[in-house]
């Protein structure tokens, strides 16, 4: 625990006075003053676009800020490469793993200079005794990829550790994994920046907090103060914070069929999966990672064809050569890397018309509805146009909107969201929930797998739990509690 | 919460388990399977010719060996660069430029004073290439482009150093690249010698040292890499210069074989091109960051030995050309396939 009377008097670590940061006419930090103290764990929240990464990418020098200074232990320093801030005992472990993907494990330790020696008993620490430092890094998992990530960035030994998003998607044991890792830190009287948007881990966790929003910081707290909803609060500013209630939804019971799997097998990692999805359903799928979902997921977006069993919408055997088969009989996906189906360069409005475009008519440039309906997809999930121009400007929240809105201009009947809110600050994830529980309403079928658990019974109306790439537990999501989904997602039956 | 969690992390047979595991030989198979592949390739094409061709002897071997010398190098010094995220469309023509400037330098000179005029070359189009390589990068310009101009500028600094085909060197300095001191003889080792070296050599550069390690981890992800302390413009410059200096060699090559000088611009276009096709061929992704100049060595040698081959089938030289070009596109279907099959499997 930390001494909250000496800390004033101690040198803060690492400090930012009034950083901040521009990329041309667009403002990605007006002005951010934090200060970690040695033998902390300091929370950075904001909601999406708040400019928690922009900051985290400043102190850790991988780009310079366009004003204001950094201060390293007491030393005002120019950060001009990422190895510059290593020199002084910053590292980062970032969103994405800098790991390169066609080298493997050992020579991205030779390439970073790292002793192999020194990173393995921090491996053994995150649990990844086992690893292979032979395979290619793009064999491996992403969540694997952050600890292995994480490793690194301990074998040097840093003063603070930059965790920017590590825990998300991650399971919760691997989580406890980095919790002790990051307490081991504290009482070293070194420190730890954490950014994450799950609170129940900053209260847990973090000694105080610095809450950014509109790329100012504008409160410092201890979050064991107060409530969840303090935070949330000081997130969002005066906007009003709807709670997520779960509401009863009647369904009729006659409803179609919309999707069906009979026997689905792929390979070891789906295994004789059958179940159905009627129209205005919402299912849901629990598992820990790598239980056979991303494959379940592949199978019935048409990604890949499975090794026996059968799909069917509606009552028709689909056999898929590709997603386009599936997009065509109204099966669409919505994948957890938002960038995965968006063109990145091009507009928000040329996005959300991609699939329009294998129509003729709007090819020719004939189509008179196409504005009409990518104008009512956008205005429908309320996405923030102001950066008109490109994708890639949009925060990860409506870049997911995106990808909902094409599929709502295009039509669909089924609806597959592979972790959508992975890294979705609270309201826009609130916003997401609220949209499929609309499109439920209007007879669309669901089906939605989240790495949060807790989420499953606010959103879902049943519950599938995936272990081993079985179904071993079916749960109606009113008597769904995370516990009895955790213990079915370990595969120990279920309790209650 | 927290403490149903924490009775389970400790009890979670699943976690081991996801982590991936494959043994590890078939993995290298997996992995170096291409490059194998494009050797034993190799190794067929050359049973095959041994019986096409009345006598097949230490003579034929030596010229195989000695005439795709300059494609050789130009293949590991393209596929360097391509490795690390560019291309070179100017390598032929520094090969040309070498090739004059040593022809100039070297003509009537001893064998003592050729060495070090080939040594000046070598360094000298290192430098000219590194220079190529930070114009890229600081000009944010694609490698396609700058490289296509300066190709044209190299092309006609090499005629004015040899304004038409001309010079020498000593016979000592020819018999060093091909085993004879006029440039075909019996003699294969020293060819062979001179691949198997330039070759390793490379090859450990950029598998075994931080700097090679550098050049493939920019080609493959350059912001991962940026963020793992790879200078971004030092990788530029260095595989731009290590490619530079290649295409020198390409040049010494090329008047050891010759024994004069070739100033005309065709020739190196002509070599850029089969660059190019040697290291896709070789199996490096022009997108850079995948592949192993091992086998960009093999499919060199190989699209060099189809010319012989292709004329004691008693094709002609335009019909050659045309059955060149759909080998090369029949090879890369069937590797796409494949690539496409294993996916499939796994």
């Amino acid at each position: 625990m930390s001494n909250d009377h000496d800390t004033e008097a101690t040198i803060p670590l690492l400090e930012a006075r009034s950083v901040a940061k521009s990329y041309g006419p667009v403002v990605a930090l007006r002005s951010a003053d934090l200060a970690v103290r040695p033998g902390e764990i300091h929370a950075l929240l904001g909601a999406n676009g708040a400019g928690k990464s922009t900051l985290v990418k400043a102190l850790s020098g991988v780009f310079p800020p366009t004003a204001g200074e950094i201060v390293i232990a007491g030393d005002t320093v120019r950060l001009r490469k990422p190895s510059d801030a290593l020199a002084r005992g910053i590292a980062t472990v970032f969103q994405d793993p800098a790991l390169v993907p066609d080298l493997t494990v050992s020579q991205n330790l030779a390439l970073t200079g790292v002793d192999e020696s020194l990173v393995t008993p921090w491996l053994e620490q995150v649990g990844l005794a086992g690893l292979q430092r032979d395979l290619l890094v793009r064999e491996i998992p992403l969540e694997q990829l952050r600890l292995i990530d994480l490793a690194r960035a301990l074998a040097g030994d840093p003063q603070v550790l930059l965790l920017d998003e590590i825990t998300a998607a991650l399971p919760a044991d691997q989580a406890e994994h980095v919790f002790g890792i990051m307490q081991h830190w504290r009482d070293r009287g070194r420190a730890v920046l954490f950014i994450t948007h799950r609170l129940a881990e900053v209260r847990r966790m973090c000694d105080r907090a610095t809450v950014l929003r509109d790329g100012r910081d504008v409160a410092s707290l201890d979050p064991r103060a107060g409530s969840e909803s303090t935070l949330i609060e000081a997130m969002l500013g005066d906007e009003v914070v709807a709670t997520a209630d779960r509401t009863e939804r009647s369904l009729a019971l006659d409803s179609q069929v919309a999707l069906e799997a009979r026997g689905l097998s792929s390979g070891d990692k789906v295994n004789d999966v059958s179940f159905q999805i009627r129209a205005g359903e919402i299912v849901g799928i629990a598992a820990l990672e790598g239980q056979g979902q991303e494959r379940l997921f592949d199978l019935l977006s048409g990604d890949r064809r499975p090794s026996d069993g059968e799909i069917f919408t509606e009552g028709k055997p689909l056999r898929a050569l590709s997603p386009y088969d599936a997009v065509q009989r109204g099966v669409v996906l919505v994948p957890s890397d938002r960038l995965l189906g968006l063109l990145p360069q091009q507009s928000v409005r040329s996005n959300i018309g991609l699939p329009l475009y294998r129509r003729a008519r709007t090819w020719l440039g004939l189509d008179s509805d196409e504005p009409a309906r990518v104008d009512d997809a956008i205005e429908r999930l309320d996405i923030d146009t102001r950066a008109q121009r490109q994708v890639n400007r949009l925060s990860g929240g409506n870049q997911q909107k995106v990808v909902i809105a094409r599929w709502l201009a295009t039509g669909f009947r089924t609806l597959l969201c592979f972790d959508p809110t992975r890294g979705i600050d609270l309201q826009t994830k609130r916003q997401l929930y609220e949209l499929l529980r609309e499109l439920a309403d209007d007879g669309a079928a669901i089906l939605l797998y989240t790495s949060e658990l807790p989420e499953i019974p606010l959103v879902c109306d049943r519950v599938l739990v995936l272990y081993d790439g079985k179904i071993v537990a079916e749960q109606d999501a009113a008597d769904a509690t995370e516990e009895s989904m955790l213990s079915a997602a370990h595969g120990l039956g279920v309790s209650a | 919460m927290s403490t149903v969690t924490d009775e389970l992390a400790t009890s979670d047979p699943a976690v081991a388990g996801a982590i991936p595991h494959s043994r590890s030989w078939r993995r290298l198979l997996v992995r170096h399977g291409w490059t194998i592949g494009v050797w034993v390739l190799l190794a067929l094409l050359i049973v095959w010719y041994s019986t096409l061709i009345p006598s097949f002897g230490s003579f034929q071997m030596a010229s195989i060996a000695k005439n795709s010398l300059p494609l050789v190098f130009l293949a590991l010094g393209q596929a360097v660069i391509v490795i690390a995220g560019g291309v070179d469309l100017s390598i032929g023509a520094q090969m040309v430029l070498a090739s004059v400037v040593a022809a100039r330098y070297m003509d009537e000179q001893p064998f003592a004073a050729t060495l070090a005029v080939g040594v000046g070359v070598v360094i000298l189009l290192a430098m000219v290439n590194g220079t190529v390589g930070l114009i890229v990068y600081t000009s944010k310009v694609p490698d396609i482009v700058v490289t296509l101009a300066t190709s044209f500028i190299i092309s006609g600094a090499a005629l004015w150093v040899l304004p038409s085909p001309g010079g020498g060197t000593s016979a000592g300095f020819r018999a060093m690249f091909t085993g004879s001191e006029f440039g075909s003889g019996e003699n294969f080792w020293p060819p062979i010698v001179v691949i198997a070296v330039s070759t390793t050599v490379v090859a450990l550069v950029l598998r075994r040292t931080r700097t090679g390690l550098s050049l493939y981890a920019v080609g493959s992800d350059s912001t991962a890499a940026y963020l793992s302390g790879v200078g971004l413009r030092r990788s530029k410059v260095t595989s731009y210069a290590i490619g530079g200096a290649l295409a020198g060699m390409a040049g010494l090559a090329t008047i050891a074989i010759t024994g004069s000088g070739d100033p005309r611009a065709s020739v190196g276009a002509n070599a850029t091109l089969n660059s190019v096709a040697a290291i896709v061929l070789g199996g490096i992704a022009l997108t850079g960051g995948v592949g192993s100049v091992v086998g960009a060595v093999a499919a060199a040698i190989i699209l060099f030995f189809l010319n012989p081959i292709l004329s004691a089938m008693k094709f002609d030289p335009n019909t050659a050309q045309v059955i060149q070009g759909v080998l090369i596109i029949v090879v890369m279907m069937i590797a796409g396939l494949l690539e496409r099959r294993r996916r499939r499997a796994e």
